[in-house]
């Protein structure tokens, strides 16, 4: 699993690559630690090279726009694989974020 | 009724005409016995007849001869001095009266010289006799003008045959009518010329007595006649040396037959024959007396000697003519007995034939084409009901509901109407009530109060209700003092069964439920006490050894059903059935899949092990060639379950392991994890809301939530201690 943060144009992009399990999450979550402090703009999740995801990740992505949302921001959801939008419209999540292709 | 009055007079009828002939079969059959009899007996009594007259003609005889030997005896002994005395005639007659002296037999005596021997006496025959009761011997001379004894018989034959003679026999009128004979002998001198003959007189009143005493049969009598047919000695005195039987017989009514008889003896031969004799048939039994040429007779009237045989005859015919009437007499009470008999018989066939109407309506009730669900190829079952005698107890019942096998078996106590009338309750009674009910416990709680409400015959059921749901293999049952059914997987072992109560006992029990899961290729028997109580003729039972046997060999459910019925019927043989015999065999092939394959997969509790389970299930899905989305899916729910493990099933910092078990079949694929931690059931939390909002949502309950969703079927089991959770995916 990788994960990094850019700064572009004024938006925080996140970049997920790989496996979003358990194990990982854990990681991933203390990655994106200083992003969930300062939630005051826009967040762009990219979900581009993300293969898999499991409710510990769906959990990281709820923690987000929990924090977005108090703080004023807003979260995108950007490039997700049909595999990983099945499993946002089971769990109601694809209601939850603003999705982009 | 008119149809059943013919129908008995032409029992009647029948029973008569075959009394008729057994009557007359056995008359004739005794009438023959007597004949054969008659004729044998008769042939006996003739032979036995026979044997008496000539054992008594020749002990007689016996005695003659033994007389007449005596007197020829001492007749030859006297023949030397005789001959001497020859020289000087007149001592001749000293050699008589020694004759007469020395022998009590010998009543008179002579030496009669031919005439002209001597020349002094042209006739010389001194006679030496001793009157009767005297010991005097008198002497007097034969040599008298008027006798001429040269013509004498007794003096001409034994000259004539060169031999001793015995002459004709006589009476002596001057010795006092006593019947005599006189033996006679050739006396020659010393120069070997014929000087005249030594005679010796006997008298014949022994012989009277001798041949009058002879008694064959009380009513038979005696004859002798001498060789000119002088009739010696017979019971009619008058006729004794006065008439001869030629002349008797002249008169007879069967003169021919006596002729010929006569002729026999005359001619000195022995015989029998049969004449008519005074308007009677008789025997007659003749034999010779040799040397003197008489013969004797015995003459037995045919009535005496089968006289004792007619009498019995006579008994035998009344005795047989009594038999028969006592036949007649019993075959009227039988035909009577028969005819009674008829109308029983008549009365039990119709309540066999409702009985059988019963039966029939009852066998019509259950379930009975097999297979019973051709287009299923996940269920392979077959059932027998044999019911021992007319209508049984035993039933079985099954159909399918929601994806739901629901089936039963049940013994119903006793046996008859009063039996098959409750199992047809019963099993409408299950149909009822399953039919709104998933809950073998409920179920049979439901059953057992509605029976127990109304049972005045205090008849119960045992009963055995399983729920076999058919995605999952998942077997929910409840036992109500039924045999436990054999549950058939690699062992082959009864289902663990609670101990409740038969159905009817008692109002209110509470019926515990039990649990089970049927894999692929498993299978479930269940069988009445019909099966392994089933009796040979030495009174041994089939007992569960035996069933297993059979079971140990895996056929198809409608082959397994008949080894068994093969079984039981080599093993009971001739015996009859004791109790009905009931068998439903049912063989689980989920997804008809005939093969499947297993992989196992063991983790610590640590959640850094998920990799490998993502690797597992990546391999399987792989293996499957699952689409990526489906795998990916499938992951998520391996992962969320095992994770949930992970994270709660054991106490922070302790060891513990997570199993996963992976069934990969042709259409869907089984995941069983267990876990050795505290009774945790994932499924029972409730479902996360996805409905609501971001800021309402919880974080936790996804993970189950998400298992639910992706997979087809999950259940959670606490058994043995182990959590147990099983996930079954469609593919």
């Amino acid at each position: 699993m990788e994960v990094t943060v850019n700064k572009q144009e004024g938006k925080t992009v996140v970049v997920l690559a790989g496996r979003l399990d358990t194990p990982s999450s854990q990681e991933v979550m203390s990655t994106l630690e200083p992003v969930v402090a300062d939630a005051k703009g826009t967040i762009v999740l990219d979900c581009k090279d993300l293969e898999y995801i499991s409710s510990s990740g769906l959990r990281i992505f709820l923690t987000v726009r929990k924090a977005a949302a108090a703080q004023g921001g807003n979260v995108i959801v950007k490039g997700m694989s049909d595999s990983i939008r099945s499993i946002f419209i089971m769990t109601g999540f694809l209601n939850l974020f603003q999705i982009e292709a | 009724m008119k149809i059943k009055q013919t129908l008995d007079k032409v029992l009647l009828r029948q029973s008569a005409r075959a009394g008729l002939l057994l009557v007359i079969v056995a008359a004739a059959t005794l009438e023959a016995t007597g004949i054969v009899q008659y004729y044998f007996s008769q042939k006996g009594i003739r032979e036995e007849a026979t044997l008496r007259a000539e054992s008594q003609l020749e002990a007689t005889k016996l005695k003659i001869i033994n007389i007449v030997d005596q007197a020829e005896a001492a007749v030859r002994n006297s023949m030397w001095l005789a001959q001497w005395a020859l020289s000087t005639p007149d001592s001749l007659q000293a050699v008589s009266r020694r004759i007469v002296e020395n022998n009590p037999l010998i009543v008179g005596s002579t030496v009669a010289l031919v005439p002209g021997y001597d020349k002094k006496h042209p006739l010389f025959s001194p006679y030496c006799f001793q009157a009767p009761g005297e010991t005097t011997i008198h002497v007097s001379s034969l040599a008298t003008e008027e006798y001429n004894y040269p013509g004498q018989e007794w003096f001409t034959k034994p000259l004539e045959l060169q031999t001793g003679y015995w002459s004709e026999p006589y009476i002596d009128v001057g010795g006092g009518d006593i019947l005599m004979t006189t033996y006679s002998v050739p006396l020659r001198d010393m120069d070997g010329r014929i000087a005249g003959v030594l005679t010796a007189d006997i008298s014949l009143d022994w012989l009277t007595d001798l041949v009058g005493n002879v008694q064959v049969y009380p009513n038979a009598f005696s004859m002798m006649i001498s060789r000119s047919g002088q009739i010696m000695v017979c019971p009619a005195e008058s006729l004794v040396m006065r008439r001869t039987v030629q002349q008797v017989i002249a008169d007879m009514d069967d003169t021919a037959a006596f002729a010929g008889v006569n002729r026999s003896m005359l001619a000195g031969e022995r015989g029998n024959a049969v004449v008519r004799y005074n308007k009677n048939t008789t025997h007659i039994f003749y034999a010779p007396v040799e040397k003197t040429g008489w013969s004797m007779s015995i003459m037995v009237p045919d009535s005496e000697i089968y006289g004792n045989i007619r009498k019995v005859g006579m008994i035998v015919k009344l005795l047989q003519l009594l038999g028969l009437l006592m036949l007649i007499l019993i075959l009227r009470a039988v035909a009577r007995n028969q005819l009674k008999y008829a109308e029983l018989n008549e009365r039990k066939e119709r309540i066999e034939n409702e009985l059988h109407i019963a039966s029939g309506i009852q066998m019509s009730m259950i379930p009975k084409i097999f297979p019973p669900f051709p287009e299923r190829k996940d269920l392979d079952m077959a059932a027998t009901i044999v019911p021992a005698k007319e209508v049984g107890g035993d039933l079985y019942d099954f159909y399918i509901r929601d994806e739901k096998l629901f089936f039963c078996i049940g013994d119903v106590s006793g046996k008859g109407v009063p039996a098959s009338l409750v199992m047809a309750v019963t099993r409408s009674l299950f149909r009822t009530v399953s039919a709104h009910e998933s809950s073998p416990q409920r179920i049979l709680t439901t059953m057992n109060d509605s029976m127990s409400e109304v049972n005045e015959s205090n008849m119960f059921v045992t009963f055995f209700v399983g729920i076999l749901d058919l995605a999952s293999g998942h077997l929910r049952y409840c036992n109500a003092g039924h045999n436990a059914p054999l549950l058939l997987t690699d062992a082959k072992r009864p289902l663990p069964v609670e101990a409740n109560l038969p159905l009817g006992v008692l109002r209110g029990f509470c019926f515990k439920e039990q649990e089970t899961d049927m894999r692929y290729d498993d299978a479930i028997f269940l069988y009445t006490d019909g099966l392994t109580e089933a009796e040979n003729s030495q009174h041994e039972l089939f007992g569960e050894e035996r069933m297993y046997k059979v079971l140990s060999t895996r056929r198809p459910s409608d082959g397994q059903m008949a080894a068994m019925k093969e079984a039981v019927r080599d093993f009971v043989g001739e015996a009859p059935q004791s109790d009905d015999l009931t068998m439903l065999f049912i063989h689980f092939l989920p997804d008809g899949e005939p093969e499947k394959t297993e992989r196992h997969l063991i983790l610590h509790n640590d959640i850094q092990q998920i990799p490998q389970l993502a690797e597992f299930v990546e391999t399987i899905a792989g293996e499957k060639k699952l689409d990526q989305a489906t795998a990916m899916n499938l992951n998520l729910a391996l992962e969320e379950a095992v994770t949930n493990v992970i994270m709660y099933a054991y106490p922070e910092g302790s060891d513990g392991l997570v199993d996963v078990e992976a069934i990969l079949r042709k259409d869907s694929l089984e995941f069983i994890i267990s876990d050795n931690g505290v009774p945790f059931d994932p499924t029972a939390a409730p479902d996360a809301d996805v409905t609501l909002g971001a800021e309402e949502r919880r974080i936790g309950g996804l993970g189950i939530f998400l298992v639910r969703k992706i997979m087809d079927s999950v259940n959670y089991a606490r058994k043995d201690g182990k959590n147990i959770l099983s996930m079954i995916k469609k593919i």
